[in-house]
């Protein structure tokens, strides 16, 4: 019961997070989501996740649990892969501005000035 | 849209570490007379110094960010300085300035907001068959993704109005722009041409090009870039 229980509040606390990511990248909110229920379901019925882990090939319902944290450890490191994309876009619009300003001062647009030829 | 007779033509070039050519590329496309904005990514060698004795205006990168934005870059200067017509062209040497005029000429005549280089409707010099194949496979992937009815997917030498430019906002920082540009043309919904043009390889601009990992990067990267906004 008390594994029950932590592993209840872990994956409520994943729930959470999906709803945090889902604005930013949807998918990836809409899988956790899905994920997280699905770990919540073997959770809390695991001799369906034994009944379930017996038809797919996996010997004990235990392991599909733990298979079901696997891939949410993988969606959450895709996530982070895909938060550091948009980090990487953001410095890019940053380091743009710096380098067409200081292009700028040497070359002033038309509306700035009278052009160098 | 229609070009002017005379416009004026901006050739944007992204480079990086391209110290041993891009005074010679600089050079070659001077003599046709527009103005070179070379944009140097974050080079660790003298690219920005020798761009600027050739007589290239140098736009310089903080930190190296890759060719697809070191075009974007290229494109927003050159719209902010009042350019008609830009065309992208490749530093390490590959491209012809001759064939620029073939750009500008396809852009009138046919009112095109985009003029595409095509190496298959024109000729490639010391094309390897390998290469050959991975940009057969890069357009057959284009065609099925864009709906564009062209030829060769991943050349670097195009030109596009102001208007043309204006729609184009690349967030691919690395090879995977040249696939986005073209997905930006088609979703622009405004009419592009083809234009016969040629490339030459080297053993430099080979050592510089892509492989077919490369390639499989690119498709990650078109993916993963649609999984966020």
């Amino acid at each position: 019961m008390i594994a029950q229980l932590l592993l209840t509040a872990m994956l409520f606390t994943i729930l959470l997070y999906a709803s945090m990511t889902y604005r930013q990248a949807p998918i990836i909110g809409f899988l956790t989501v899905l994920a997280a229920f699905w770990g919540l379901y073997f959770v809390w019925f695991p001799s369906h996740a034994t009944r379930l882990a017996e038809l797919v090939g996996i010997s004990r319902g235990v392991d599909l649990i733990l298979y079901t944290w696997v891939v949410i450890s993988l969606i959450m490191l895709l996530n982070l892969h895909l938060k550091l994309r948009s980090q990487l876009e953001l410095i890019t619009l940053l380091a743009r501005k710096i380098a067409i300003a200081d292009a700028a001062r040497s070359w002033p647009s038309p509306s700035e000035g009278l052009r160098k030829s | 849209m229609e070009v002017r007779s005379s416009p004026n033509v901006w050739v944007v070039m992204a480079a990086y570490n391209e110290a041993r050519v891009i005074a010679d590329v600089v050079a070659d496309v001077r003599t046709t007379g527009h103005r070179v904005v070379v944009v140097d990514d974050g080079s660790k060698d003298s690219t920005a110094d020798v761009a600027t004795g050739a007589g290239a205006i140098v736009i310089k990168h903080p930190i190296n960010l890759g060719q697809g934005a070191g075009l974007q870059t290229g494109l927003d200067f050159a719209v902010v300085q009042g350019a008609d017509v830009i065309v992208t062209f490749d530093a390490d040497g590959q491209h012809r300035a001759s064939d620029i005029a073939g750009l500008l000429d396809a852009l009138a005549r046919h009112g095109a907001d985009f003029a595409l280089g095509s190496r298959f409707l024109g000729s490639s010099v010391n094309l390897p068959p390998s290469r050959r194949i991975l940009l057969r496979a890069a357009t057959w992937f284009t065609r099925a993704t864009t709906g564009l009815d062209i030829t060769d997917s991943h050349n670097g030498l195009r030109a596009m109005t102001r208007r043309g430019a204006s729609r184009i906002h690349l967030r691919q920082n690395r090879m995977a722009h040249a696939s986005e540009i073209l997905h930006q043309i088609a979703t622009s919904g405004l009419k592009y041409v083809e234009t016969p043009v040629t490339i030459h390889y080297s053993a430099y601009s080979l050592a510089k090009g892509q492989t077919l990992f490369d390639a499989l990067l690119i498709i990650l990267d078109l993916f993963a870039r649609r999984l966020h906004r």
